[in-house]
């Protein structure tokens, strides 16, 4: 089986995200089959991996594993369907709190039930009270319409131990928050009861994830092909893949550089996200890496044994290879389009003030930035554009458009797209513009632009963090429709390198890495007999 | 169905839990069903009745309903056979007989204690977290299962107990928090019962649902309370109108004072504040009842016995005379309303005649402290060489106590039956006693099986101790009429009587 691994499905997805589902797809598309792994509880992670497209079938999170919960039929839960244990009790509306206040016949506060008022009122989680008005226990309901966790209190009105049940109520999971020898507290321990009725007990949730693991591996295991670990977030079992009991074909996936500072991949402190996995690089069986100079950068530094595969997170559907091509002469002259958040590693203001420069010999230029601003800071970014904005006077020149899901029509009228990234993973939507014929301009940063950007092919890569060779190379295509026209027929044709077919023939590469790599592994196994017909 | 109704069956019982089991069994083999009901969480109550002579047929306890285990018999579960440890990853280390730890890779993860008087069979057992701090305790059944989970606050106080059905869901929750400040159970939630769930605040208000929730099923049921401490409880039970109260003990704090005398706290509820929530009360002996119908005349007031002597005993006459000629038998609670400290100072007297006489107390002290100022008491009267303080015995055990004994001693300051007295005269030993209510009075005919002495006079209470102990002719005509007594509480007689009280 193959797995890919991540900590939850949510609703506002971020690129690791984005890409494990196109992997995801790729595979059921082309028949095999995969399961989506989920760590983290979540009471709304098969609403929002239904969602997204992945079925029940082909989701396992682990809390819901061992909670015997993975196809559980939902039940939308109302605050008159509980039942407290209390005769008589009256439901008090809280508008403000979006919650009920539960009340004995005598006033006393049974329960305070909150619900999602977005979603029919549904339950969410109780606040119980004992008859001595003690908060005890706070009941979180599944969203599929049953208690999952249940967080039990101190008298000092802390979370003691936490229990999650199985739908019918029966405890299989127990953590503990107590004080360490210097009275900090702290998640001391897990506890888990299994299907089989055997009981275990693990320091920490890591070794809780390495046990579950243990139970996949054993659950798929097949002596014809080994499962496949796609690990898509290094928290969740970095350590723990490389200590699995029985062996399986363990995958690194890096979704952003390796190196803190991108622009300095050779020397730079490692990201800390990766720091464990590229100083145990040799242990995992494979190492994916998005673009093919992120690959190269990585040889350059690590010298690795273990196998490295170049395979493209993001996929050009063959729809909108197809597609008819909009000339350069049908688009909206001088419009710049960039889709990212309004963040501090986009950079933005820079994107804005080349712009500016345009702006003074091409007066038709102009710029519409898609995305949400990020919140960090005051908005410290978007404050940054408008900034730049008002330096440049570009008030009527740029617009701040929020976010869309109508990408592609945006995209198939405009002329040119921007990046001005202080890093990246990989970066979808440049991916995506270039499919749509959009000329590209992009700093050289690692890693993606610089690489899914052509340099003179389908628009140009320019030192990093020169606003004027980026306003140069724009001025140039603008002055020169031939140019211009040339360079968007390369985007549509350099987009054929994520084809569906060239990135499914790169992960059948690595699929048949592993099947090459599991005779030696089985034989490696103690006692291990080879079927025989 | 008779229902009898009490607290729990204990280790060590009073008299009370003896008279009650007693009247279970006499009950069941007369053919009259009657279970011994009650209220307490108790995971050695399979092995705590059969030391009362009771199977499980004959008990009814609250949790074990609701747990749905009333009819689970017993299967020993060796800790080193338990399924839920994975073996393949844990080892188990036991460096003694008491407990044995849980490791993972060296590193203790769990301790499981053994059942108390077995060899390894599981007991609980108790989780630990990374810091050492005790997480889960897993808490076993006599019968072999486990039986309830506890959950702890961070000082390590109980903070939820889970009572488990035999699918492992929980059935009932008990949750421990503040009130005032001070941590206790505030909460006894019985979950998924019939579909519902039922919050109370306290274990007597669940003990009443479960009650009426028995009785409802069988409406013409008798109840009898035997326990003070819930009259008040089965006063509130509305499934069944016969309900009655047997009244152990002597009702009033001065015996001397049965008409004006101050009631016992725990007296007042079946006597005056409830009274009328009950059919009447049951009383051992005629005096008691006339005190109570002169003060209470409303009441409705009836004799009925406190005690049987099963018929195997009678069967087998009076045994030979005792080897120890000269050992004086204590039998009951170490409790200062027993007056042990008297026994003591007669004793003391008794040994300047019968330098061999011999004292055996036979009881559990009510603590540890009174015990050693009883043993300080024997100590400053010089006879510490003669008296020793047994541990409780039922059954066979104190069947060869008695058998050792030429005269039982009785001290206490009032009684409503002495129960050991009679027990005593099935063995065919004599009794000397203090001249109190009420039970005593009747029992003893002062000269023929015994010797009542006036309240208080130790002299007098040694000097009736030295005569049986040294005139061996009188002895053995003491030892005839006392097991003569004994007789006229045989179980036919005895049942006979309780008919008669039903028929009243």
């Amino acid at each position: 089986m193959f797995f890919h691994v991540n900590a939850t499905m949510p609703r506002q997805k971020s690129g690791i995200e984005h890409a494990e589902l196109k992997r995801f797809k790729l595979l059921n598309g082309h028949g095999v089959d995969s399961r989506v792994i989920l760590r983290d509880w979540d009471p709304n992670v098969h609403y929002n991996a239904n969602d997204a497209g992945i079925s029940d079938d082909q989701l396992i999170n682990m809390f819901d594993y061992f909670q015997e919960a993975t196809h559980v039929s939902a039940k939308k839960l109302h605050v008159g369907d509980l039942d407290f244990g209390v005769l008589h009790t009256k439901n008090e509306w809280e508008a403000g709190h979006n919650r009920y206040l539960v009340t004995t016949r005598s006033g006393q506060l049974v329960a305070r039930v909150n619900v999602d008022a977005t979603d029919d009122q549904r339950v969410v989680s109780t606040e119980l009270f004992d008859g001595f008005n003690n908060l005890y226990r706070v009941d979180q309901y599944d969203r599929r319409g049953f208690v999952s966790l249940s967080q039990w209190y101190t008298p000092d009105n802390k979370i003691g131990t936490e229990t999650w049940q199985t739908p019918s109520g029966r405890t299989v999971i127990e953590s503990f928050n107590r004080a360490n020898a210097v009275g900090e507290t702290n998640k001391s321990g897990w506890r888990l009861t299994d299907k089989q009725g055997k009981v275990w007990q693990f320091d920490s949730i890591e070794l809780l994830t390495l046990h579950f693991f243990d139970c996949l591996n054993d659950d798929f295991w097949s002596d014809d092909e080994p499962n496949i670990f796609v690990l898509d977030r290094g928290h969740l079992g970095d350590w723990g893949l490389l200590h699995l009991k029985r062996p399986a074909y363990v995958v690194m996936h890096l979704h952003n550089s390796h190196a803190g500072d991108a622009q300095d991949p050779m020397h730079s402190v490692l990201n800390n996200h990766y720091e464990f996995s590229m100083n145990a690089l040799d242990e995992y069986d494979a190492v994916v890496s998005a673009t093919h100079k992120q690959t190269q950068d990585v040889i350059a530094r690590f010298h690795p044994k273990t196998e490295l595969f170049t395979i493209p997170v993001g996929v050009v559907p063959n729809s909108q290879l197809q597609a008819p091509r909009v000339p350069v002469k049908d688009r909206t002259f001088g419009k710049v389009v960039a889709f990212a958040r309004i963040a501090w590693e986009k950079h933005l203001d820079d994107l804005v003030r080349a712009v500016g420069i345009v702006h003074q010999t091409v007066p038709e230029v102009s710029l519409d930035l898609y995305g949400y601003a990020d919140s960090s800071d005051n908005y410290k970014a978007r404050r940054a554009v408008e900034a730049a904005i008002k330096d440049y006077h570009l008030e009527d020149v740029v617009s701040m458009k929020g976010y869309t899901t109508d990408v592609g029509k945006v995209e198939d009228s405009a002329m040119m797209y921007g990046l001005t990234s202080r890093m990246e993973g990989f970066n979808l939507a440049i991916m995506e513009a270039i499919s749509h014929g959009l000329i590209s301009f992009t700093y050289d940063v690692n890693y993606g632009p610089n690489e899914i950007v052509e340099d003179g092919v389908n628009g140009n890569v320019v030192p990093y963090e020169n606003v004027q060779a980026l306003a140069d190379a724009m001025l140039k295509v603008l002055q020169d429709p031939d140019l211009a026209q040339r360079y968007s027929t390369g985007a549509y044709e350099s987009a054929e390198r994520y084809s569906d077919a060239n990135v499914w023939a790169a992960w059948q590469r690595l699929i048949a890495d592993a099947q090459h790599k599991w005779p030696t592994k089985l034989a490696a196994l103690p006692n291990h007999q080879e079927v025989q017909d | 169905m008779n229902y009898f109704v009490s607290e729990n069956i204990f280790a060590f019982n009073s008299g009370t839990e003896h008279s009650q089991a007693k009247r279970t069994r006499l009950f069941n083999k007369m053919g009259a069903n009657a279970k011994y009901v009650t209220r307490d969480y108790n995971r050695f109550l399979a092995r705590d009745a059969v030391a009362l002579g009771l199977d499980h047929t004959q008990v009814l306890n609250m949790y074990d309903f609701f747990q749905g285990r009333t009819d689970t018999v017993r299967v020993e579960q060796p800790l080193r056979l338990l399924k839920q440890i994975p073996l393949d990853q844990y080892h188990i280390v036991s460096d003694n007989p008491n407990y044995s730890v849980i490791q993972h890779a060296g590193v203790p993860i769990a301790r499981v204690n053994v059942m108390p008087a077995t060899v390894g069979l599981v007991g609980d057992i108790s989780y630990y977290d990374r810091f050492g701090n005790t997480t889960v305790r897993e808490n076993w059944d006599w019968r072999g299962f486990k039986s309830s989970i506890d959950y702890f606050h961070p000082d390590g106080q109980l903070g939820v107990r889970k009572i488990l059905n035999a699918a492992g869901d929980t059935v009932i929750e008990i949750t421990h928090m503040n009130v005032d400040g001070k941590l206790q159970a505030t909460m006894w939630k019985l979950l998924n019962y019939k579909g519902h769930n039922f919050r109370f605040n306290t274990e007597d208000q669940l003990f009443l649902f479960f009650l009426n929730e028995q009785l409802m099923t069988d409406p013409e049921s008798l109840v009898i309370s035997d326990r003070r401490s819930l009259d008040y409880v089965v006063a509130d039970v509305t499934a069944v109108h016969n309900k009655w109260a047997y009244l152990h003990d002597i009702h009033i704090v001065d015996e001397k004072e049965p008409l004006k005398g101050r009631l016992f706290e725990a007296y007042v509820p079946v006597l005056e504040s409830r009274a009328k929530d009950f059919a009447g009360v049951f009383v051992a002996t005629e005096a008691q009842k006339q005190d109570i119908k002169r003060r209470f005349p409303k009441l409705t007031v009836v004799v009925a016995p406190d005690t049987v002597v099963e018929q195997p005993r009678l069967d087998e006459g009076v045994p030979a005379a005792s080897s120890e000629a000269h050992h004086i038998l204590w039998v009951g609670r170490l409790s200062p309303e027993r007056r042990p400290e008297e026994a003591l100072k007669a004793f003391a007297t008794v040994i300047k005649n019968v330098p061999d006489a011999t004292l055996e107390f036979r009881g559990y002290p009510v603590s540890a402290t009174y015990l050693t100022e009883l043993k300080q008491l024997a100590d400053k009267l010089g006879v510490t060489e003669h008296v020793t303080f047994d541990e409780y015995v039922t059954g066979d055990a104190l069947a060869k106590r008695y058998k050792n004994a030429a005269v039982l001693l009785q001290t206490a300051s009032g009684e409503g039956f002495g129960m050991t007295v009679t027990e005593g005269f099935s063995y065919g030993v004599p009794a000397v006693a203090y001249d109190v209510r009420y039970g005593l009075k009747e029992q003893i005919r002062d000269g023929e099986n015994g010797f009542l002495v006036h309240d208080g006079s130790t002299s007098i209470l040694a000097a009736r101790l030295t005569e049986i102990l040294t005139n061996d002719a009188f002895r053995q005509t003491m030892r005839q009429a006392a097991f003569d007594t004994a007789q006229t509480y045989g179980e036919a007689t005895v049942f006979k009587a309780w008919q008669q009280a039903f028929g009243s």
